[in-house]
Order: C-alpha cells, then sequence, then structure tokens
C-alpha cells in the first residue's frame, strides 16, 4: 500500500473550493434560468423556458448582443494586427529594444478601472483631448457623448488595453524562431514578405492562436472599462451583454431572466472559443 | 543608417502607444490650470499637491485601499499558490482518465465570464454569513477562475519533470506530502513565479468580485474604491491623476521588478 501522506486531502480541499465557487454557481445559474427567481418575492417557481423566449422580444439585449460582437471582432482584429506590427518592430535584443518593450505592456498591468479613468480624463466633453482641440481654435468633439463615437471609443481604449498584451505573447512567439530559417529562406532568393509568410507566420502560429483565443474570452466579459469610460451610456448604446445582465440582476432584481442572459453569454463565449481554437490548430497543422 | 533610422521608428511608436500614461504621470504632479492649459507639457513647476490631497481625504480612501488590496491580494495568493501546486501534483499524478476529466472540469473556469457565476456567489456567500467580508472575497478568489489558471500552468510545468527523481524520493520512503512540499515544490519553483505573479497582479486588479461581494459599506480595494469615490468630481484632474498615481504604483512598480519573470511566464504559455 502506498502511503498518501496527506496530499490528497489538500488537492480535495482545492477541488471542493472549485465546486463550491465555480461548478455549483455555474449548475445555479442553469436551475434559475428555468425560473421566476426574484429576491423581492417570497417564492418562485419553475417557468420552463420562458425566460430564454422572453430574449427574443427583447430589443436591449439584442443591442447588447450587436454591440458586444462589434467590439469583440474590432478588438480582436485591430490587437492582433497592431500587436503583431508591434512585436515584428520591436524585435531586436538591444537593450532600446527590451526597454521599449517593457513600456509596451504597462496598459496590461494597470488595472481596467484605471485605464478608462485615464482615457476618459483624456476623452470626455472637458477632458484634455478637447483642451488641446481649443488650444489650435478647433471646436470640441462628443468623443464619448455621441452614440456612434462612443462606441469608437469603448474599442479603441479596450484595443490599446489589449495590444500591449498581444504585442508582448507575439515578442515572445518570435523569439521562438530559430535565425537559420531565415539565412536558409535568404539563400533560396525569398523577399521580406515571402520570409513573413513562409517561416515567420508558420512558426509563430501557436502564439497567434492563444492571442485571439484569450482576446475573445477576455473581450465576451468587458465591464469595468464600459462602467467607468460611458456606464453604458449614451442611451444604452455601449452596454455589453455582461454589463446589461448585472444590470438585469441587481438593478433589476430579475434573477431568473439574467441567469438565462448569463447561459447565453456562456453559450456565446464557450461556443465561439472552442470554434476558434479548433479552426487556428487545424491552420497551425496546415502550416 | 537603416539601423538608426528603424530604431528612431520604433521609439517613436512606442511614446506615441504610451502617451496615455506619460499624460497621467505628469498631471499628477501638475495643478488644474495647469493641465488644462497645456496637458502634455512636463511637470513645471512640480507640485506634491494632488498626492498629498490624495492621502488627505477624510474618506482614507488611498491608505485603506491600499491595506485592503494588499491583505486581499496576498491572502488569495498565499493560499492558491500551495493549494494549487499540491492539487496540481496530486491530478498528474492520477491515471490518465481521471487526469483528463479533472482537468476538464478545471478548464471550464477559464472560459466562464465571472459576470456568469458572480449572482450565485454572492448567494452563497450570503447564506454563510460570509457575504460583505473580506473572508468571503478572498474563498471565491480562491475557488474561482484562478485556480484554474495556476492548475493549467502548474500542469503542464509537472510535465516536464522527470517522473525518476519523483520515485527516487518515493523510494526513500517520503510519503506524497513530504514528496510534493520537498522535491516537487522547489522544482516547480519558475511555474510558482509565473501563478504569483499573474494571480497577484489579477486579484489585484479585480473589478467585479471587490464591487459585488465587498459591497459599496464595506471598506473597498484600491481599484473598487477609485471608482466609487473618483466618479463625483471627474472634472477635478489633479485629485484624479494624483489618486491614480498612488493606486497605480505598486503593480507598476513590481512588474518593472519582476518583469524578467513576467515576460518568462508569457513565453512559456505563448510556446505551449
Amino acid at each position: 500500500m502506498t502511503r498518501r501522506g496527506g496530499l490528497a486531502p489538500i488537492a480535495w480541499l482545492a477541488v471542493l473550493l472549485y465546486a463550491l465557487f465555480l461548478v455549483y454557481p455555474l449548475c445555479r445559474s442553469l436551475f434559475l434560468s428555468f425560473t421566476d427567481r426574484n429576491p423581492l418575492k417570497a417564492d418562485s417557481t419553475f417557468v420552463g423556458l420562458s425566460n430564454y423566449l422572453d430574449m427574443l422580444d427583447d430589443p436591449r439585449l439584442l443591442a447588447t448582443l450587436r454591440f458586444t460582437l462589434l467590439v469583440v471582432v474590432a478588438v480582436t482584429v485591430v490587437a492582433n494586427v497592431f500587436g503583431l506590427a508591434f512585436a515584428l518592430l520591436l524585435n531586436r535584443n538591444t537593450a532600446n529594444y527590451r526597454v521599449m518593450r517593457t513600456l509596451i505592456f504597462i496598459p496590461q498591468v494597470l488595472s481596467g478601472v484605471i485605464v478608462a479613468f485615464i482615457w476618459r480624463s483624456i476623452l470626455t466633453q472637458n477632458g484634455l483631448l478637447n483642451a488641446a482641440l481649443a488650444q489650435v481654435d478647433a471646436r470640441p468633439v462628443a468623443w464619448l457623448g455621441s452614440t456612434d463615437l462612443a462606441t469608437v471609443s469603448i474599442c479603441a481604449v479596450v484595443s490599446w488595453m489589449t495590444i500591449a498584451f498581444a504585442t508582448v505573447v507575439y515578442s515572445a512567439a518570435l523569439r521562438t524562431v530559430p535565425p537559420e530559417l531565415y539565412e536558409a529562406a535568404r539563400v533560396d532568393g525569398a523577399g521580406a514578405l515571402e520570409r513573413f509568410r513562409a517561416v515567420t507566420l508558420p512558426m509563430i502560429a501557436p502564439g497567434m492562436t492563444i492571442n485571439v483565443v484569450l482576446c475573445l474570452i477576455t473581450t465576451f466579459k468587458l465591464y469595468d472599462v464600459i462602467a467607468v469610460l460611458t456606464g453604458g451610456g449614451p442611451a444604452n448604446t455601449t452596454q455589453s451583454t455582461a454589463y446589461y445582465l448585472l444590470e438585469v440582476a441587481f438593478t433589476q432584481n430579475l434573477f431568473g431572466y439574467s441567469s438565462a442572459i448569463a447561459m447565453l453569454l456562456l453559450a456565446l463565449t464557450a461556443g465561439i472559443a472552442y470554434t476558434v481554437t479548433f479552426l487556428l490548430r487545424k491552420r497551425e497543422a496546415r502550416l | 543608417m537603416i539601423r538608426r533610422l528603424h530604431t528612431g521608428f520604433a521609439w517613436l511608436a512606442t511614446l506615441l502607444f504610451c502617451l496615455p500614461i506619460y499624460l497621467a504621470l505628469v498631471n499628477a504632479f501638475k495643478d488644474q490650470r495647469q493641465i488644462l492649459a497645456n496637458p502634455a507639457a512636463p511637470p513645471a513647476p512640480f507640485t506634491l499637491g494632488n498626492l498629498t490631497r490624495a492621502l488627505q481625504r477624510p474618506d482614507l480612501l488611498v491608505q485603506a485601499g491600499l491595506i485592503n488590496s494588499v491583505v486581499v491580494t496576498a491572502a488569495s495568493v498565499l493560499i492558491l499558490v500551495p493549494l494549487s501546486s499540491a492539487l496540481s501534483f496530486y491530478i498528474s499524478e492520477r491515471t490518465p482518465r481521471v487526469k483528463a476529466a479533472l482537468l476538464a472540469m478545471f478548464a471550464l473556469g477559464l472560459m466562464v465570464p465571472p459576470q456568469v457565476v458572480l449572482l450565485p456567489i454572492v448567494g452563497l456567500l450570503q447564506t454563510v454569513g460570509l457575504q460583505h467580508t473580506y473572508t468571503g472575497l478572498i474563498l471565491a478568489n480562491v475557488g474561482g477562475g484562478y485556480l484554474s489558471f495556476a492548475v493549467f500552468v502548474y500542469v503542464g510545468f509537472l510535465r516536464g519533470v522527470p517522473r525518476e527523481v519523483i520515485e527516487a524520493a518515493r523510494v526513500d520512503g517520503a510519503g506524497d506530502l513530504r514528496v510534493w512540499w520537498q522535491v516537487v515544490f522547489p522544482m516547480v519553483r519558475p511555474a510558482t513565479a509565473t501563478v504569483a505573479i499573474f494571480l497577484g497582479l489579477w486579484v489585484w486588479n479585480d473589478f467585479l468580485n471587490p464591487l459585488f461581494i465587498l459591497g459599496p459599506l464595506k471598506g473597498q480595494t484600491i481599484t473598487t474604491g477609485v471608482y466609487l469615490s473618483v466618479g463625483t468630481y471627474s472634472t477635478d484632474y489633479g485629485q484624479l491623476f494624483g489618486i491614480m498615481f498612488l493606486a497605480a504604483i505598486i503593480p507598476v512598480v513590481g512588474y518593472l521588478v519582476s518583469q524578467r519573470e513576467f515576460i518568462h511566464g508569457l513565453m512559456s504559455g505563448a510556446s505551449k
């Protein structure tokens, strides 16, 4: 008989905590989504799929889904394109470039709240950007106050944070490319663009998969940047689904309905993340 | 020549990207009039007024927030590191089938948006009388998605640890607990650095859990404290940048000091 020596109790304590604070809440959310639970009412009843059917006639929910998908796609594309471009630009190993790579990551070290406050003081109506515009006698712009610009501003700020992350992951991936491969391609007469396509892209494909998937997952749960930057406004146009779900739960007290939205958000995040991982892994194998 | 041009362009792009950070930094040391007259100018004359005003607030936002953040972050990380490394060692010793099942369960935590589980967590903490307590917040941190992240880092790292070392310790008669503590834990030190650094940063910067678990009545962490009390006077930029400077200084300095481990952690993640 092997001596367990007390490791199993620690391991199962961890599993127990995880079961209590992740697995159980997940199951509880699923269960609540089939009820009309409301903390202001004493009892709740089972309502079948009616919360899910309600989602179909909720124009605000549909608006949040459209906004969320727009931000997720925009941020994923922008962050990966600029992150890779930055990583290529900074891909040298001298002191200068190490300092630059250190600086680029700082937006990721700051909390979303701080990042959003910095940007709010820049973009708000009497903020720094409009103060600078006034110096050259330009009219102030409602960067956060008009519906279209507010959406663009949110995308820009979240992209800014995400570019910082993407740049460092791509930089790390670029360092795994053996210099001999570039030499070989050069000898074969490949131009810069051809070397990028034939050597760099295949070698950094795993880094790209990580970047894209993490970018999708983090942007789907976007909350703090919106809360600080626009509070969901103007006219609820910058509410993400994750933001709306908490408003339905804690302001409107509709626990059942908010749980149904939570299940939709989970299905969307998991579905898209798994599909993209699968497609990118297949692409990795092909490259 | 081309090299110099390239370096110049790289610096230009980097500084442009970091412009918002520069603005937040210099304006923390300028008064309101200087800030609005020329936001991008360096802080001359230099003032510490914003910082002293931030520290003299009657609600002690900065001091209380920093202490609460340090306590919550330290407790969460100090519990998560031994718990997750022991769990990961235990998982890596199981049969392939059990191992796959456990890992599949922990993979969930990497995927689930925190908003999805927040309401039941608050309900659970209310039932056991831990809602609005630091203990409740720390427990929710330890049992949530952070544990999943730590498990995946450790299990990944343990794949590279030679079996013979562990078996040799077993032959010498050491129990699993001793093997883990005296043999495995020292060997996975790089993974521990990654886990501690990233979890520390994430717990420190976390917004949702402290906001909804501690609630507006309880002393906040620095991250949610800034959110709850700064919103009211957003036009006082001197004060705003002063508070943000004090709130950001610990994670930024921590990053600059430990950036080698930071990058190493990201690299091991990216090459997997």
